[in-house]
């Protein structure tokens, strides 16, 4: 019986080839679909769980709030005195380790002088917690003595080649003479961070790099990610809600409060669970650029869209084929076929084709992986995919999928009555509302990715060409080492003998990257002093940083120390400042007293608002002032804004002046251009995948379409004989055919637009500044469908309405 | 063998009522070779059908083998098909995909008759309606009174007592016809009753009797010797 069925299916098959291809295809490219969205999706929550006990390590976070409660700041990381006190206050604290991150910095070893992103300060407790092993070394002691430093293997090779590195010496950051004590595995790519370079945590208790009283008592410097881990079982929500008496109890007040107010309502802490950073925390200071759990969902919604679609499109094509198989079922029955034993002959053949796609669909996943990872700018191996759940999956998919799409047209089929297929009345018109309805569900799908794409493509030109407030063309922008500034006034004059440097800038913080730093500000109301009701972030700049951006002044001037000695204590606010201030004009402003961080001064200026930020984030109330004001608002970046066409060779100039003056620093220069393209490199790669994916999806749909319009049609031979002997034109006759199916079109795109409206509309919620939704994509979107379902229908009606109606109607 | 009274059958569309066959009755003996004739719309084929348990009466009863049929599920309707009844149709109704010998094969696949059985049997069938040089043929290939041999095949293979046949040369030549309506009688000669719905009076002369209907009644039955 098996071996019959299988016979009747594999020529079946081939007998009708262009069915069973446009059949294998729509299910093996949606199978492909799937899996290459399984594989991203497996990748996305895969993230540090590779970490032994990672489900019960936590992350302890800060946040800050304004008196009236609302949040100013969101941190990944706390003050440094917080992690020790936390293990001693709870002693359900089983493991606390701190790690301090440099920032770009310089590391030295011979002649090798490079800058190192991802220099780690580590407790000893960080090994042992995050699993990481040791190459070379003893664990143990490795992080124990005081400038001692652990490279990762690739780091290590960079210095010191096929040399063995132990014992060898490295000096950072110009001063800091260490001694390598082993070199370590990194973490795999799927952790939130990648230290390179681990220096023992001890170093920072000398006080000329950090200090040890520091390291106790700053509770300002929230840059030292703190993890715990807590025993097996424990709820971690017990722990945290200890730490609001915890902040109270050791937090000291600030020094300039007036009134008293408790700790716990300025800050907060919280834990974050180790496994769930990558996907749910987004803070202001992440270690790396985390995923979005949102953008796993649409993807998992997109690949059920997209298995939908194929499911339906099977089910289309099946039934359209019953028309054909009818006789078969006929005689089937005839001679003594139960209809369970038709069923499941149907239900196989479904099967075994979807089996069939599922093997097709793993190599089409295979091959298209390593495309899939460069569209997603991350590392998608297949051996994902070769784990035993999924593997399980794949054996029981054919089941489902197979199951679920040939169900219908098996019931369908096999409910025929022998006498009138035999006879030869084809009456296998049943079940058509329901067909209908499938065709609905798969052009609203497909016209609802239509317009997302649309949207998040006319979102990302927006982002692209919005105007920023400032000009981002031919900037470049380097670490401003502290080195320099003995010497910055020669370098700027040296810089600017080449006619192709225009303008140069230095400040602490450069656009497109946050504005973390705040300080208290009060401002002039009326007659007194009064603190602002909101956080004012703050940049360091000199005097050159604004004509460096182009970023216009409103009111009041720039910075001029040399004509005005009293700048040192001036400021430049943004326009959002003013406001928040309740100033009436930028002109109001200039002039009035202001006190930001301790130092008292007067407003020299106000520039209109621009987007230091990215587009997600609000414009938010700053102040510039000059770097040389307070210590603690050094320049650490230089901003070079490039003129003429000879970039190359101004680059050249720049690199030969840096070496000339700072022969110990590595030239290591960005582009703004392409560090403003890195903030929307996520949105970027969705808007392609959602395209390709939309594109995939409308493919399928229209299969179906073709299926279903090739089942219509031979029910329908009849009727167009004897019209066309009652002198239908083969116009009127096509119209009379695909009127139908642009009917479901149409109410598809009916149901589609609110419900991709409202999809969007929340999307676009992510940015502070964001288009519109222009009404004319709904249409756009509804007429493209329409056009691509149109040329399906009318390829196939057109032969049908040419045909000698003769033929058609001798059958009878 | 068939005993059928006061058979009923209506079909209805959603205003219009056709009586298909009204108060009929009708008996055939084991063995018997009977000739069904009448006009076209008089109802034969909906009675062929109701006796091949391929439709349902609305009222009335049809008796097989002292068994009466109607109500039995449609379960027991394959079951009893089956085992007991097989088709000839006038369009042949053989399974394109089907070779001769797998569409012979085909009852005896749903019986569940061991493999190696069924190749004897199907050989010895095939052999008997001389198209075993044909067997690994599909119907395309096969001329009208070919593929009508290979329908008969397919009927006999597994040893049915009754043959419904509708037409069963109606489409073909007279001669390839004839060849037909010789393997019927051959047939019934070996013990299998048949029951034929045909327009020719030719073919009705194979038969024993010949049952006339018209308006859904039999009107008069002639003995033929």
């Amino acid at each position: 019986m098996l071996r019959h069925y299988l016979t009747v299916t594999v020529r079946n098959l081939l007998k009708h080839k262009l069915i069973s291809a446009i059949n294998l295809f729509g299910l093996t490219t949606g199978l492909t679909c799937c899996l290459l969205i399984l594989a991203y999706i497996l990748h996305e929550t895969s993230y540090d769980r590779r970490v032994p006990e990672a489900e019960r390590i936590y992350r302890v976070t800060r946040d800050f709030y304004n008196p009236d409660g609302a949040t100013t700041l969101q941190l990944s990381s706390v003050a440094p005195p917080i992690g020790p006190l936390l293990q001693n206050d709870f002693p359900q604290i089983k493991q606390m380790t701190r790690l301090l991150f440099s920032g770009p910095i310089v590391v030295r070893h011979g002649e090798k002088i490079l800058t190192e992103d991802s220099l780690t300060f580590a407790e000893p407790g960080f090994l042992p917690m995050f699993g990481i092993r040791l190459l070379s070394g003893d664990a143990r002691t490795a992080l124990q003595e005081p400038r001692a430093v652990l490279l990762e293997q690739r780091t290590a090779r960079k210095y010191f080649g096929s040399e063995n590195p132990v014992n060898q010496e490295l000096k950072i950051d110009a001063g800091i003479l260490c001694k390598v004590v082993g070199v370590f595995q990194g973490l795999p790519e799927n952790a939130h961070l990648h230290p390179a370079v681990l220096v023992s945590f001890s170093t920072l208790n000398d006080s000329t790099i950090y200090g040890e009283r520091q390291l106790r008592t700053s509770w300002s410097n929230n840059a030292f990610r703190t993890y715990l881990q807590l025993p097996a079982g424990y709820d971690a929500r017990q722990l945290e809600a200890q730490f609001p008496a915890f902040l109270d109890r050791h937090m000291p007040q600030p020094k300039r409060a007036t009134d008293y107010v408790r700790p716990s309502k300025m800050t907060s802490l919280a834990l974050q669970r180790l496994t769930d950073i990558h996907l749910h925390s987004n803070r202001a200071d992440e270690i790396e650029a985390n995923g979005d759990v949102n953008r796993v969902y649409i993807f998992g919604i997109i690949a059920l869209f997209v298995l939908l679609i194929a499911c339906i499109n099977y089910m289309n094509l099946s039934t359209a084929r019953a028309a054909l198989r009818a006789k078969e079922v006929g005689v089937r029955k005839v001679v003594g076929a139960q209809r369970s034993e038709i069923i499941l002959q149907f239900l196989g053949e479904s099967v075994l084709i979807t089996a069939v796609a599922t093997v097709l669909a793993v190599g089409c996943t295979v091959l298209a992986l390593p495309w899939l990872s460069r569209l997603a700018g991350t590392a998608l191996p297949p051996q994902l995919l070769w784990q035993p759940a999924v593997l399980l999956a794949l054996l029981l998919l054919p089941l489902v999928v197979g199951g679920v799409s040939g169900l219908y047209p098996a019931l369908f089929m096999s409910s025929f009555q022998p006498q009138q297929i035999l006879k030869g009345f084809l009456k296998v018109s049943g079940g058509l509302a329901f067909r209908r309805v499938l065709v609905v569900v798969q052009f609203v799908v497909s016209i609802g990715l239509l317009v997302s794409t649309a949207v998040v493509a006319l979102q990302l030109r927006y982002l692209q060409q919005a105007p920023l407030g400032y000009n981002r063309e031919q900037i470049v922008t380097l670490a401003y080492p502290q080195s320099l500034t003995p010497q910055y006034e020669a370098f700027r004059h040296a810089l600017q003998q080449q006619s192709g440097v225009q303008e140069l800038g230095r400040s602490s913080r450069i656009p497109t990257g946050r504005l973390l730093d705040a300080s208290d500000a009060a401002a002039t109301v009326g007659d007194s002093l009064r603190p602002t009701s909101a956080n004012v972030k703050y940049v360091s700049t000199d005097e050159h940083f604004l004509p460096t951006y182009g970023i216009r002044l409103a009111a009041g001037r720039n910075f001029d120390p040399k004509a005005y000695p009293t700048d040192t204590t001036g400021f430049i606010l943004n326009a959002s400042t003013v406001r928040l201030v309740g100033w009436k004009s930028p002109a109001e402003a200039v002039g009035q007293v202001f006190r930001y961080g301790g130092v008292l001064g007067r407003v020299i200026g106000v520039t209109e608002d621009f987007h230091f930020e990215s587009l997600h984030q609000p414009i938010v109330p700053m102040v510039l002032f000059l770097g040389t004001v307070t210590s603690r608002a050094p320049y650490n970046q230089l901003s070079v804004k490039l003129a003429g066409a000879d970039v190359p060779g101004t680059l050249q100039h720049l690199e030969r002046t840096w070496k000339q003056f700072l022969p110990e620093q590595p030239f290591t220069y960005t582009f703004l251009d392409e560090s403003y393209a890195q903030l929307y490199q996520a949105e970027q790669r969705q808007s392609l995948l959602f395209g390709i994916f939309a594109g995939i999806a409308i493919l399928i749909a229209c299969l179906g379409l073709f299926g279903l319009s090739s089942f219509a049609i031979t029910q329908r031979v009849k009727e167009i004989g004897i019209r066309k002997v009652l002198g239908a034109s083969t116009s009127a006759i096509v119209l009379l055919l695909s009127s139908d199916f642009m009917r479901l079109v149409v109410v598809a795109a009916l149901l589609a637009f609110p419900l991709s409206w409202y999809v969007m509309h929340r999307w676009l919620q992510d940015f502070a500044y964001r288009i519109n939704m222009p009404w004319w994509i709904f249409p756009l979107a509804g007429l493209a469908a329409a056009a691509v379902a149109l040329v399906t229908i009318v390829s196939q009606t057109v032969s049908v309405a040419r045909a000698n109606p003769v033929k058609s109607l001798r059958t009878e | 063998m068939i005993k059928i009274t006061n058979l009923e059958k209506t079909y209805r569309t959603e205003d219009v009522e056709t009586t298909v066959l009204h108060e009929l009755n009708l008996q055939v003996q084991e063995g018997e070779f009977v000739a069904v004739m009448g006009p076209s719309g008089c109802g034969k084929s909906t009675l062929l059908n109701i006796l091949g348990l391929l439709d349902d009466p609305d009222a009335g009863s049809f008796v097989f083998d002292g068994k009466e049929t109607v109500g039995y599920s449609e379960r027991r309707r394959a079951e009893l098909r089956k085992h007991a009844i097989g088709f000839v149709f006038q369009s042949f109704n053989l399974i394109d995909e089907l070779t001769v010998y797998e569409n012979v094969e085909l009852p005896l696949v749903y019986t569940g008759v061991p493999a190696a059985e069924r190749k004897q049997r199907v050989e010895e069938v095939l052999d008997k309606m001389r198209i075993m040089h044909r067997r690994n043929h599909y119907p395309q290939q096969l001329s009208g009174g070919q593929q009508q041999r290979v329908a008969v095949a397919r009927a006999v293979v597994n040893r049915p007592r009754l043959i419904l046949a509708d037409e069963p040369t109606g489409n073909l030549d007279s001669s390839n016809g004839n060849e037909v309506m010789d393997l019927l009688s051959e047939l019934n000669e070996q013990g299998t009753t048949i029951i034929m719905v045909t327009h020719s009076e030719h073919d009705a002369r194979y038969s024993h009797r010949i049952v006339r209907m018209l308006d859904g009644q039999t009107v008069t039955e002639n003995i033929l010797t």
